[in-house]
């Protein structure tokens, strides 16, 4: 009998055999790794060797939930996606909201393992302990909302969760995405290719069953309680309100909203992109995830201009980011639409956006021309050219067939010094933030486990500047340093404890708003919650969750330096650390990531030349079987 | 004046919490299965309908049920169910207008909203106001279908647009 929370079961989908297989969850993996990014780790490390195509049958996806998944905590109802990454060939992972996870809690299983490959396109269909691989011929060539609702239709149920992939993951686009519930997407790494790969069109899940926690009163009281720290929230309001578009104001105001492929930090054309011009204009409905009481998601409708008509959920800041300043582009409408098309074909906005500008500014540079874009002549600002490139990339069209390798790959296939314009760390494109003018984004991008990543670690404390957190957290003596963000001092201490209780939060798993700017919950509220909901003394202690969330980070690493990744590879592209932030308030600032680097692996326990564990730090975390 | 639960259907983010917290308080865990609300969602349209019990001009529930083990109180209008006196013939699930009277096939028993005895936990978690509980003549209670409505309306509009101008 497992702990409470979990539902005690991880289910196997053997497509190769046609075959469901269930096995118990080994009760020793809760006080060692939790659940979630931390259950996935451990599997992935364990049946994915080395060199295994990441679009092969020998490749893994795993889909995995944390002991809260299906409860009143808030913020919840996440799940996360984790398989050797396509679009990278290292760890790769990618977390989503909506209601997937949840539900398949409620069918009773805590994980979901789908490996082999199905010699058909298929639908893996969880109906509680209905198991079935449904013939997916009907529905292979889909849109994502188009398959959402037809499954939703022939299983003559409206509350059937899915989780689906479009022509982009079928077409083995290397940043293929999962989507889930219309628009929430999985959408980093390239999750959707292995789905693809794999011939599964859809996960489609509907349980019945309920979620039982150790002390119902006690954890229910705290999960209320929690829920009323969040509504009264200021930022929280704020981020209710707005949702995510309240940072292009905030980007701009510091000079890290990333314009023209992330060569500069500030964008002329802002107001356009930021919460204020767009609610009144274009939202009609807020929305939330399953148990959360922010709502951030925003549903909106474009009423006239060339994509009138278009309703669609989205985009976050990361998409205003990726089709609006990194474009050039000034207008929402254009972000919503190209949003749109991505969730539609199921593709990684921040990847497509990022791959866009990098081929616009190697024509811009003379690298390309209109002999490699089939044609087309590309530059900054034009809306037209970014949806009908999307349309390429997601049918694998012509110039777009390229793009769909994602800037890497798309550098070496082109050739002529385009390298230098492809923003990404170990082949996963930059996210929305900017070294140069906030230090530990730096770091965290050259460190990230899954490449230029910025939910894993990034630290807003710093940033923003909020002093008593920071003071709580990292101590008196660190400041004014670690709160300045153009010094590299410290910055390895608040990267490294940030990212451990970020992976507490991927373990649990509840959403990166809760623990953000400045964190509603952090690692004490953690702990005081989860011996309530597990009935597990140990995961009550602060100390003994920075070891699981150190351990969860040591197996990450393990398995990339498997795939031959060291210090060698946590860099960040040159422009970060050669080119000088050319305007705005960060004028002139760079990245001088080394001394950040030595700290960063001497705090892990990680050795300095390899960066890579050394035998005591895999001994103090019990890892001795990795 | 008797309070009922009222409806704001502007206001639901369509969260479900309080699907989670009325299993939570009437059935010891967390199953939204056996909530006795339903949140009906319409993703692709971003719609989310909040189906709670009452109040109801007519209580067909009641009208329906052979055994009279369904009874409406005649000053709060709210429909109360008597386990003693029900035979599970289910009639009152299928003639429920809101689809929120179930039966529990685990435990053998109908199940149904009773406001939680005059404090509904859904009205208490409730992080919108989307479900408030009060007398019912003092809150405004909004359109069920106005905002849909409006929705459809504004699609269609500028479908035709579109079609006029050849622009598709």
């Amino acid at each position: 009998m497992a702990s409470g929370g979990y539902t005690g079961k991880i289910l196997r989908v053997q497509l190769s055999d046609d075959d469901f297989k269930i096995e118990k969850l080994p009760r020793e993996w809760i006080g060692e790794y939790i659940g979630g990014d931390g259950f996935a780790a451990k599997i992935l490390y364990d049946e994915v060797p080395a060199k295994t195509d990441p679009l092969g049958d020998a490749n893994k996806l795993i889909i995995a939930t944390g002991p809260i998944t299906g409860t009143l905590w808030p913020t919840s109802g996440r799940t996360v996606f984790v398989s050797k990454a396509p679009l990278t060939g290292i760890w790769g992972e990618s977390h989503v909201g909506g209601f997937l996870g949840p539900e398949l809690k409620y069918a009773g299983f805590d994980v979901l393992v789908v490996e082999g490959k199905s010699d058909k396109p298929v639908i893996i269909s969880i109906n509680d302990s209905n198991l079935e691989l449904v013939d997916a011929k009907e529905f292979w060539g889909m849109q994502t909302h188009e398959v959402t609702n037809a499954l939703q239709r022939k299983f003559n149920d409206p509350d059937v969760q899915v989780g689906a992939i479009g022509p982009a993951g079928e077409n083995g686009i290397r940043y293929a995405s999962v989507i889930v519930n219309h628009a929430r997407a999985a959408g980093r790494t390239g999750m959707g290719a292995v789905l693809g790969s794999k011939n599964v069109k859809a996960i489609a899940i509907r349980g019945r069953g309920g979620v039982s926690v150790a002390d119902h009163e006690g954890f229910t009281e705290f999960a209320k309680e929690a829920h009323m720290r969040i509504r009264n929230d200021p930022v929280a309001k704020e981020m209710g309100k707005w949702g995510t578009w309240m940072l292009t104001a905030v980007k701009q105001q510091i000079g890290e909203l990333p314009t023209y492929n992330h060569r500069t930090g500030v964008f002329s054309g802002w107001e356009k992109l930021s919460g204020e011009y767009i609610r009144p204009r274009f939202t009609i409905a807020d929305r939330a995830c399953f148990g959360c009481s922010l709502g951030c998601k925003k549903m909106n409708y474009v009423r006239d201009g060339p994509y009138a008509g278009t309703l669609e959920e989205g985009p976050e800041y990361e998409g205003l980011m990726a089709f609006g300043s990194a474009l050039g582009i000034d207008d929402f409408a254009t972000t919503l639409k190209a949003n749109q098309i991505c969730n539609k074909y199921g593709m990684d906005i921040i990847s497509a956006g990022a791959t866009i500008g990098f081929a616009i500014e190697a024509f811009e540079n003379g690298l390309i021309d209109e002999k490699a874009t089939s044609g087309l002549l590309l530059k900054w600002g034009d809306s037209a050219l970014i949806i009908k490139l999307l349309q390429m990339i997601g049918d694998r069209d012509a110039f777009g067939d390229i793009l769909a390798q994602g800037s890497r790959k798309a550098a070496e296939i082109l050739g002529n010094n385009t390298e230098q314009y492809a923003i990404h760390v170990k082949g996963l494109e930059v996210s929305g933030q900017d070294g140069r003018t906030h230090r530990s984004i730096g770091l965290s991008h050259a460190t990230g486990s899954r490449g230029a990543d910025h939910l894993r670690s990034l630290v807003v404390v710093d940033q923003l500047g909020f002093e008593e957190v920071a003071i709580e957290r990292w101590g008196q003596d660190k400041l004014p340093e670690i709160l300045d963000p153009y010094t590299e001092k410290y910055k390895a201490a608040a990267v490294v404890e940030t990212e451990n209780a970020y992976c507490i939060r991927d373990a649990l798993i509840v959403c990166w708003y809760s623990t953000s700017h400045p964190p509603i919950f952090w690692m004490n509220d953690f702990a005081k919650m989860l011996p309530l909901a597990t009935g597990e003394a140990s995961l009550g202690n602060t100390d003994n969750l920075t070891l699981i969330a150190e351990r969860q980070m040591a197996i990450k690493r393990l398995f990339n330096a498997r795939e031959g990744i060291s210090r060698k590879d946590d860099t960040l592209p040159k422009r970060f650390t050669h080119d000088p932030m050319p305007e705005g308030p960060g004028k002139g600032q760079l990245v001088n990531l080394e001394p950040m680097l030595d700290d960063y692996y001497r705090l892990r326990g990680w050795d300095k030349e390899t960066g890579l564990p050394t035998k005591e730090t895999i001994k103090r975390l019990s890892l001795e079987w990795a | 004046m008797p309070s009922q639960l009222i409806i704001d259907y502007t206001k639901c983010t369509g969260c479900r919490m309080c699907e989670l917290a009325c299993s939570a308080k009437n059935e010891g865990l967390f199953q939204p299965s056996k909530a006795r609300l339903k949140i009906v969602k319409y993703d692709d349209l971003g719609i989310d309908i909040p189906n709670v019990c009452g109040p109801c001009e007519e209580a067909p529930c009641v009208e329906i049920c052979p055994v009279y083990a369904m009874r409406r109180d005649p000053i709060t209008k709210m429909t109360y169910h008597d386990h003693d006196k029900c035979i599970l013939c289910k009639s009152c699930v299928g003639v429920c207008v809101n689809g929120i009277i179930q039966l529990d096939t685990e435990k053998m028993r109908i199940i149904k909203c009773d406001h939680c005895g005059g404090d509904p936990e859904c009205a208490r978690v409730c992080p919108t106001g989307a479900i408030q509980y009060g007398p019912s003549a003092t809150l405004t209670t909004i359109d069920k279908h106005s905002k849909m409505e409006t929705y459809l309306k504004e699609i269609k509009r500028t479908a035709e647009i579109q079609e006029s101008s050849g622009d598709i």
